[in-house]
């Protein structure tokens, strides 16, 4: 298979309308809240309103006897369990840090005490009523706090552990360690012609999915606690919920249904356990929907990321040295942080060739909002840094830094020490890529923006002034070797398939991705597919969505599964035809000769196989593992305004090309590609985390501000075709590489315009002043 | 605020009654938009507003009378000559908040970061407030404190009057934000009456980034009788400084409030010239 | 249960009905309550627009407006628009032209261009912005959003005024 003969692709490569379009744009019941009973239990949880504190003491006996509630859940009685509430594969490398309620708060938006009760008002009136007496603790604000000799020990828990033999050093509130060294870090720079030395700070930032967290569980007519909730991780929150209950995972269901958004937020177990607990201690349904406020303060966040790099570049452009620390603060839990910071390498490093390559990732608690899973995974935060980092050293040899970029990027056939080097939590997986259009992609961009018409700052004057800034982008396409995903497929007797998978589809159209995948192996149409997804009783198991694994890894598992029930249908035409297996064929939903002469269709089939003679049902089942992570490669490029007088910035146009393989679905490549870098825009520019001890202060759109469509700048996607061979149909992925752009670009643009460079981001009008007034005349 | 009971008057003067009887039990209800930021649980009845003829737009003799419940929506669509309120209302908020704020639950309670107060000051518009009768305020009394004080017995805004702009007469505005839909990092307003080159007379006023609204006689003195270009906007603009406490704002310092004041000042001050020297009628 | 119950009164998608309210409840609740799901909670504050519905043809934030501010008015909801046989023009274009993500906000985005449709006779894309800047997405970045828009308005333009060509840039 190659990219001539996706040409040929009937199903896959077309825009195929997404399944579940209509009914959504119907306003049809679709989320969880629209499924919650009337008769359902409100539930609300007590915060913490301080950063670090003992909880000395607690009285809930007055909120128990408040009219209208149920029950009050806290630490005195609910079981100490010490678990992660990361959406990971199992054993988790995480810390197991987190108890459902526990005597200690760690972040102001800590867990402390819940109510269910029969109204919101009336749940609200009884956490008001809950004593607490709080123990005040000087609170970690910062990774240098963090670090310090002496530093307060946020989690001094004698349960805190490590389910994998990773480094854990609670105590000097290190979360994780990882690293890898090739060559000769110190050699490199020594050949360097120039050498770079810079530390960049990437910020907090939340998804801001349209639908906050929601979740409600109800007791089934047998007994078993069935959860309904807004996950990306439907299996890993059965196993979470099931440790955290001590209940076995027989007695829990858990079912997403459409979902509003995820962007990673939602890999996470932040509320199955809460309804859970509840349903089973009242015996009523019981609902819970963080307000947005609580979205912002108590849901997970973007890790905020310093990264310094050290490098090196010889006048003829090669890079003899790159390395990079990063210092990861990961708030007051450590689930996701050793594996977002191990992105921050493995994800970014293999971009460009060089001999001499140090990584170092430490992970450190704060008494600071949560970071979890957010689309780019560490990649975001340290592409700003090498992107930057390229930039300067192209700038320092006088070479344009595209052609830099060209000059010097991996290319098809090549591999990286660095791929067997970090994995996540374990060692790596060697790897050659396959697929690489990044060339393509740099040419079709520069074209697009205009890079020919770009000059020099030192030529600009006025007061806006104009600049072109690109960066060149990777990510990855699932964790090989350790995520799995499972499908099945069965037939009915009008030729329609349900396809089962077990694959989480946010919104992001996963549902139709698998279907087309299906319905092309099985030479049948899309609209032939019934998916269900994400029910852990009825589906096949699936990691869930993560890690641009979606495509790659959960349709693949589709396709194979199609192709299992393919060569059911194919021995049970023949039979039906009277010719040997060999010599028929599927086309077109019927199962034929090659010439056509002789044919039967699959609705007959089907009506044959389930009612006639030698009667089963035809049904394929598959599951996926993958060998490699195959990048998907983008360059981003924009053109910016910047208004010198007040330091604003205005974002004049926006290309983002994408690799990513087949396209299955090009509507919904370019979606995902528009949507991730409009979300990589409001990051650069106006998204951040305001603190007064430790306190989120604008936790409201009003004050976090994210793009509406009157601020957007105009965004072009360009898709650029290139076909993985190990992916299903030749795909790889397109989700999250394309939030990594805009940080650097923009930083790369603003010096283009100005002679002005920020190592740190949001771009706000006061620091690109600051930066510009810095700009030796 | 917590609503437990809600009174739909028939008349002006009958829901001034209401909410004289209800004293601090009562609270006028226009649009309702603001009591998102009056988050305590006080109980309180509601007395609609909206259904007392108050929304309208009209030409009025040398003003054009807005009604108090009028919709900031309705401000921003509205044309007229030598009229220019709609250019700072299509930049307050949303649409669907334009739709139901109004302009007098804008300037009734004045919330630092309101845009209409600066604006009216800056155009001397007039408020009229009923108490049984109709009594007329210029902007610089109406806001020379806040003006929710002017309520608390059951008075409520009938109408505000915007004088229509004469010739000669330039009215320029900077509403500087992080995005569309934000709270202003800083609002300038700036009206000039232009004799020939020269400025015969000019009201800036200001908000936002300052705990209140408020003009800026130091910027206007500078102006006064000199002429109309670029150096002497920048003069009067780097009055700025002294003129009021400006506050930082989103994380962002004084220091940076106050410059990015200036510059405001002086964009207002060009657009508010280019604007006078087109109207010679 | 509600505390403190009283009436309200409004048409709601053409049909006349009397609801049970409170005077602190909401719209939005009031609507989620009566089976008008469409319309829904993403930030109860105003900022969002998920909850949007029309009211008198204006879009507003049910979130915000209280139950009994909607005393004799007429609402509509995203109810009122397309079937599933017969979509309307404007959802058709956003199924089809790939625009429907997680879909969370896409009812709000139909009442609020639904009003722009109703209310202004020319389209230009900045009349066009403000009408819909109320409307938070964060999955397709507005494009498809937007040409899915600017193509049933184009149409429209070029329907009302026979002759001219419609304005077709997506943004400047």
């Amino acid at each position: 298979m190659s990219l001539e003969q996706t040409k040929n692709f009937k199903q896959v490569h077309h825009s195929v309308t997404k399944i579940d379009a209509r009914q959504l744009a119907l306003g049809k019941n679709s989320y969880v809240g629209d499924f919650a009973p009337p008769d359902a239990l409100i539930v609300k949880m007590l915060w913490s309103p301080h950063p670090h504190a003992r909880i000395v003491s607690m009285d809930v006996s007055a909120a128990e006897k408040m009219p209208g509630v149920n029950a009050v859940l806290w630490h005195g009685n609910v079981p100490r369990i010490a678990h992660c509430t990361a959406g990971q594969g199992f054993p988790e490398p995480s810390p197991y840090d987190t108890f459902m309620f526990d005597t200690k708060v760690r972040f102001v938006g800590d867990r402390v005490a819940a109510v269910a009760a029969e109204t919101a008002e009336q749940a609200e009136a009884a956490l008001a009523a809950i004593q607490v007496e709080y123990e005040l603790l000087t609170p970690v604000f910062s990774i240098d706090e963090a670090m310090a000799e002496g530093a307060p020990v946020i989690h001094d828990e004698p349960e805190a552990h490590v389910p994998i033999p990773i480094p854990y050093e609670p105590e000097k509130n290190l979360v994780a360690r990882v690293g890898c060294e090739v060559g000769d870090l110190d050699q490199g720079l020594q050949d360097a012609d120039f050498t770079f030395d810079d530390t960049y700070e990437t910020p907090y930032a939340q998804h801001c999915p349209i639908e906050p967290y929601t979740a409600m569980a109800h007791i089934d007519p047998a007994g078993r606690i069935v959860i309904t909730t807004s996950t990306q991780v439907p299996f890993h929150s059965r196993r979470i919920v099931a440790q955290t209950l001590g209940v076995p995972v027989q007695k829990i269901r858990v079912i997403k249904p459409r979902i509003g958004g995820g962007f990673g937020s939602k890999q996470e177990v932040l509320l199955d356990d809460i309804v859970a607990m509840f349903a089973l201690r009242t015996g009523r349904p019981c609902f819970w929907q963080f307000t947005r406020e609580e979205n912002f303060r108590t849901g997970r966040t973007r890790h905020p990321i310093r990264v310094r790099i050290r490098a090196g570049v010889k006048k003829d452009g090669t890079i003899t040295a790159i390395g990079m620390d990063c210092w990861n603060n990961t708030g007051a839990y450590g689930g996701h942080g050793l594996t977002v910071v191990s992105c921050c390498g493995s994800k970014v490093l293999p971009l460009y060739r060089c001999e001499n390559i140090h990584f170092l990732g430490l992970v450190y608690y704060t008494n600071l909002p949560v970071g979890g899973a957010y689309r780019g995974f560490g990649a975001t935060q340290s592409f700003f840094a090498m992107e930057s980092t390229i930039d300067k050293m192209a700038e320092a040899i006088g070479m344009d830094p595209l052609e830099f970029r060209r000059k010097n990027h991996i290319q098809s056939g090549e591999g990286s020490p660095v791929f067997a080097a970090l994995g996540e939590g374990k060692e790596g997986v060697p790897m050659t890529v396959g697929s690489c259009a990044l060339g393509e992609c740099i040419t079709r961009g520069a074209e697009a923006i205009g890079w020919a018409n770009r000059t020099d700052w030192r030529k600009k004057t006025g007061r806006y002034r104009r600049g072109i800034g690109m960066a060149a982008l990777m990510q990855g396409s699932s964790i090989p070797h350790i995520d799995m995903g499972g499908a099945s497929i069965k037939i009915n007797e009008d030729g329609s398939f349900n396809l089962l998978v077990g694959a989480t589809d946010l919104g992001t159209g996963s549902d139709t991705v698998l279907a087309q995948i299906a319905a092309e192996e099985l030479c049948t149409t899309t609209d032939k597919m019934i998916v269900y997804s994400s029910d852990t009783d009825m589906t096949p198991f699936d990691v869930g969505a993560y890690a641009s694994s979606t495509t790659y890894l959960s349709g693949e598992a589709a396709r194979k599964a199609a192709a299992d029930a393919k060569r059911q249908i194919l021995y049970t035409g023949a039979e039906m035809l009277g010719l040997p297996v060999e010599e028929v064929i599927c086309r077109d939903a019927h199962v034929q000769n090659p010439d056509g002469s002789k044919k039967v269709s699959y609705g007959d089939i089907a009506c044959y196989a389930l009612y006639q003679k030698n009667q089963y049902q035809i049904i394929g089942t598959a599951s996926h593992i993958t060998q490699k992570s195959p990048p998907p490669f983008a360059a981003h490029f924009a053109e910016i305004e910047v208004d010198t007088w007040t330091g604003m910035i205005k974002v004049l146009k926006y290309v983002s090309t994408i690799d990513c393989g087949t396209a299955i679905n090009p509507a919904l490549c370019e979606g995902q590609t528009e949507g991730g870098t409009l979300n990589g825009i409001s990051y650069a520019l106006t998204e951040q985390y305001l603190f007064q001890n430790g306190r989120m202060t604008n936790a409201s759109f009003a004050d976090y501000h994210i793009f509406s469509m009157r601020d957007k700048p105009p965004i072009q996607a360009i898709l650029v075709p290139s076909y993985e061979e190990t992916g299903p149909f030749g795909a790889k992925s397109v989700s999250e590489i394309c939030i990594n752009g805009p940080a650097p670009v923009f930083g790369n643009a603003i010096y283009n315009a100005t002679g002005a460079r920020l190592n740190e981001f949001p771009f706000t009008p006061e620091k690109v002043l600051q930066a510009i007034h810095a700009v030796p005349k | 605020m917590k609503l437990c009971e809600f009174l739909r008057p028939a008349s002006l003067p009958a829901a001034r009654d209401n909410l004289r009887e209800l004293g601090t039990k009562g609270m006028a209800l226009a649009g309702g938009t603001a009591l998102h930021f009056m988050q305590d649980h006080t109980p309180v009845t509601a007395v609609d507003l909206t259904r007392l003829g108050l929304s309208y737009i009209r030409p009025e003799g040398d003003f054009y009378r807005i009604g108090a419940t009028t919709p900031l929506a309705d401000i921003q669509r509205y044309r007229a000559p030598r009229w220019a309120l709609h250019e700072i209302c299509r930049r307050i908020s949303t649409h669907q908040i334009r739709n139901i704020s109004t302009i007098g639950g804008n300037i009734c309670r004045v919330f630092p970061w309101a845009d209409l107060p600066v604006v009216l000051l800056a155009m001397n518009a007039r408020m009229v407030v009923y108490s049984g009768k109709e009594e007329e305020f210029s902007a610089d009394d109406y806001f020379a404190t806040q003006p929710a004080k002017r309520f608390l017995d059951g008075n409520l805004l009938s109408a505000v009057k915007v004088p229509s702009l004469k010739a000669h007469h330039g009215f320029g505005s900077v509403k500087a934000v992080r995005t569309m839909a934000s709270f202003s990092m800083v609002t300038i307003a700036a009206v000039l009456e232009l004799d020939g080159p020269a400025i015969k007379s000019a009201r800036v006023a200001a908000g936002s980034a300052i705990p209140f609204p408020k003009r800026l006689p130091e910027v206007e003195a500078t102006l006064a009788g000199r002429e109309a270009r670029t150096e002497v906007f920048q003069e009067a603009a780097a009055k700025a400084g002294a003129a009021a406490p400006w506050r930082g704002r989103e994380g962002m310092s004084p220091e940076y409030s106050r410059h990015l004041a200036e510059i405001s000042i002086l964009d207002a001050l060009e657009r508010a010239a280019t604007f006078a020297r087109e109207r010679a009628e | 249960m509600i505390k403190n119950p009283q009436t309200v009164s409004f048409t709601i998608n053409g049909e006349n009905k009397t609801f049970i309210t409170a005077p602190d409840e909401k719209l939005l609740a009031l609507l989620r309550r009566e089976g008008y799901k469409g319309a829904k909670y993403g930030c109860g504050q105003g900022t969002c627009g998920a909850c949007t519905v029309l009211m008198d043809g204006r879009a507003i934030y049910s979130c915000l407006l209280y139950a009994m501010q909607a005393e004799g008015r007429e609402i509509r909801t995203i109810e009122s628009i397309g079937t599933h046989d017969q979509p309307s023009e404007f959802q058709q274009e956003l199924i089809d032209g790939g625009a429907v993500q997680c879909g969370y906000c896409i009812p709000g985005m139909i009442m609020s261009a639904t009003a722009l449709m109703e209310t202004e006779t020319t389209f230009d894309d900045e009349i066009v912005r403000e009408y819909m800047d109320g409307n938070l997405c964060r999955c397709t970045g507005y494009e498809k959003i937007w040409s899915a828009l600017r193509r049933v308005l184009d149409r429209e333009e070029g329907n009302r005024n026979p002759g001219t060509g419609g304005s077709s840039q997506p943004e400047s």
